[in-house]
């Protein structure tokens, strides 16, 4: 059965996306997701969340898939035994070691291997099943029969973000990418002795956003031109059903740094298009939630763009 | 026994460059299969230059492409079974997915984990050695003392990159057919000439695929340090160079080897400015000292950023 997993990326945000109809939320906790602390958790407050969903018969998935020092691996292990004893049944993780580790340590809960793992084919998604991975999460761009046929060969949960890059060009693998701190790395430790690894995307600080920029080409004939290096993901709708019908389990709302509300408003038009497809069997007529489609994504533009305004601006401070 | 190695994408590198100052080659790009003449993606060519690189009495590496989709994988497979009778030393693997291809059908073979494997910690060290890597290439955001940590607590063998342009972002598409609006199957190694991406004070280097840092990592310098704690396999990052700059990197750094392993004065002013001749940007540390990887560390000499 598809389920709808959204962002709790303050608590108010995922006490409202359970509210709104979401299967489970997504929560970083502090220093080990990969988003700046600003949209993580404290544990406390996941305490709190859990009680709650627990309540609502919904689950938390907590997001762990920093990579992490040598010597921080043992403080992961400590993190997901006390998660667990609160009730936290799944978490992200990206780090092969860590992702046996926990396995080894914890045989009955799920892990989602993270978007970080930076998986590109069937192969992959082979090699983090034998990891212990429960669920899988798919790349942005891998299409629906690349997925249709890894869930046909391989049994492995799926999951698969609600946004993608509908334009080919600049596609920067999950995962592989160190620009940001290339330009700008800082180190702060907090009392359990985690690093949060300032400027790194994959180690746990927010990305920088270094490939949003209008970067130019020095010394070309077109060197007024600027460019950016990454396209921007979309929220998406088209063949969402048959994504449904070849049965991937998790589908992912993106948002957690972006406002309350309209990662809220994100949630309660999902999970209208979704409990439509399932009660029609697929044979759902989608374009007439195109409107309320492109006016989430018109929302979204502005709240990303000040976002990557403010983080630039910390690159270059 | 040190080891000094660098990459060459195809035959013309290799027969332009003088590389006697290298102990072992990874042959191939990793980053586009589409390079001209790539060994990671011809097996006549491939045949041509495991042949040379033996016949001149260095270890020789297969390198694959990091980030295959599953289209990719039947030429690589092809590629795998017609190098079966090749006297290669080890192949190189970004993707977790082909060190499980390789494993598979090169049982026989050390498997070396490459740049863009993601390689951070100790425990995954660890687990890719039960699948047959013997050798791994840290991820280059890790400090010297994480990589000495990892070297030190696990079976495999860790590579040290010691100079030359960091490979910082790996692409699916090519960054310069698109800019330049030209069809990526006629790229005529249109990335080979190198294209500087600028913003503000902020540079790096395009190579198609990959961006590069702006400035060379440089740890001449600090030679000794690297041969203290016992790094013995030790790189040049080589993406997107000429041969005049692997020829120039790879005598300054295995002269410099030989004197700090003979305990002599290893490092003298001439290398650094010919070091910083051939880095346009300037040079870096990476961030083998904890600082973000633009940071150049200075000890001894005034090696600044220009």
């Amino acid at each position: 059965m598809a389920k709808l997993m959204a962002p709790g990326g303050t608590m108010r945000m995922a006490l409202s996306v359970l509210e709104e109809g979401a299967d489970a939320v997504y929560v970083g906790v502090r220093g080990w997701s990969r988003r700046g602390a600003d949209v993580e958790l404290k544990d406390a407050d996941l305490k709190d969340l859990v009680g709650f969903a627990t309540s609502l018969g919904k689950e938390v998935r907590v997001v762990l898939n920093t990579m992490p020092r040598s010597s921080e691996v043992s403080l992961l292990l400590k993190k997901v035994d006390k998660y667990t004893s609160w009730g936290v049944r799944g978490f992200m993780i990206t780090d092969v070691g860590c992702m046996a580790q926990v396995r080894r340590h914890f045989p009955e809960i799920d892990i989602h291997a993270s978007v970080g793992a930076g998986l590109t084919n069937a192969e992959d998604v082979k090699f983090y099943k034998e990891m212990g991975a429960t669920y899988v999460i798919l790349p942005y761009r891998m299409w629906l029969d690349e997925v249709k046929a890894i869930k046909k060969t391989i049994d492995v949960g799926l999951e698969i973000f609600l946004f993608r890059t509908e334009d080919q060009g600049g596609i920067i693998c999950p995962g592989k990418c160190t620009m940001s701190s290339y330009f700008k790395s800082e180190h702060v430790v907090d009392a359990e002795g985690k690093d949060y690894f300032y400027g790194s995307a994959n180690r746990g600080g927010d990305c920088l956003r270094i490939c949003q920029v209008g970067w130019g080409l020095l010394g070309q004939q077109c060197s007024s031109k600027k460019t950016i290096l990454k396209g921007n993901p979309l929220l998406w709708l088209n063949d969402l059903s048959h994504y449904i019908q070849a049965g991937v389990e998790y589908f992912k709302v993106p948002g957690r740094d972006r406002s309350d509300g309209l990662v809220r408003d994100i949630v309660r038009f999902y999970r209208k298009v979704v409990d439509e497809i399932l009660a029609s069997n697929g044979h759902v007529v989608l374009e007439k939630h195109l409107p309320e489609l492109h006016e989430l994504r018109r929302r979204w533009a502005p709240e990303r763009n000040r976002r990557d305004e403010g983080l630039v601006a910390r690159a270059k401070a | 026994m040190l080891e000094l190695a660098t990459h060459v994408p195809n035959l013309r590198k290799l027969h332009e460059c003088d590389l006697s100052a290298y102990d072992a080659l990874y042959l191939g790009d990793f980053t586009c299969p589409l390079y001209s003449g790539n060994f990671s993606s011809s097996v006549a060519d491939l045949r041509k230059g495991v042949q040379h690189v033996k016949a001149s009495g260095k270890k020789c590496y297969l390198s694959l492409y990091a980030i295959p989709k599953d289209s990719d994988l039947p030429w690589i497979k092809d590629l795998l079974r017609e190098s079966r009778d090749l006297p290669l030393d080890g192949i190189e693997v970004h993707s977790m997915g082909l060190l499980r291809i390789v494993r598979e059908l090169r049982d026989d073979i050390p498997i070396h984990l490459g740049i863009f494997g993601n390689l951070y910690t100790h425990e995954t060290a660890r687990i890719l050695n039960r699948y047959g890597v013997q050798r791994v290439f840290p991820n280059a955001e890790l400090s010297l003392e994480e990589i000495l940590y990892i070297k030190d607590h696990t079976p495999v063998g860790v590579i040290l990159p010691l100079h030359g342009k960091i490979p910082l972002v790996i692409s699916a598409t090519c960054f310069v057919t698109e800019f330049a609006k030209i069809v990526p199957s006629h790229c005529e190694e249109a990335c080979a000439q190198g294209h500087w991406l600028t913003h503000e004070e902020w540079q790096l280097k395009n190579i198609g695929r990959a961006n590069v840092s702006g400035k060379d990592l440089c740890m001449l310098e600090h030679l000794d340090l690297v041969v203290r704690q016992g790094f013995d396999v030790l790189y040049i990052y080589a993406l997107g160079e000429d041969p005049a700059y692997l020829k120039t990197v790879g005598s300054i750094y295995r002269e410099a080897l030989r004197r700090t392993m003979a305990g002599e004065e290893f490092c003298s002013p001439d290398w650094a400015e010919q070091l910083r001749s051939l880095a346009p940007i300037g040079l870096c540390n990476g961030y083998y000292f904890g600082t973000c990887g633009q940071e150049y560390v200075g000890r001894e000499l005034a090696v600044h950023d220009r």
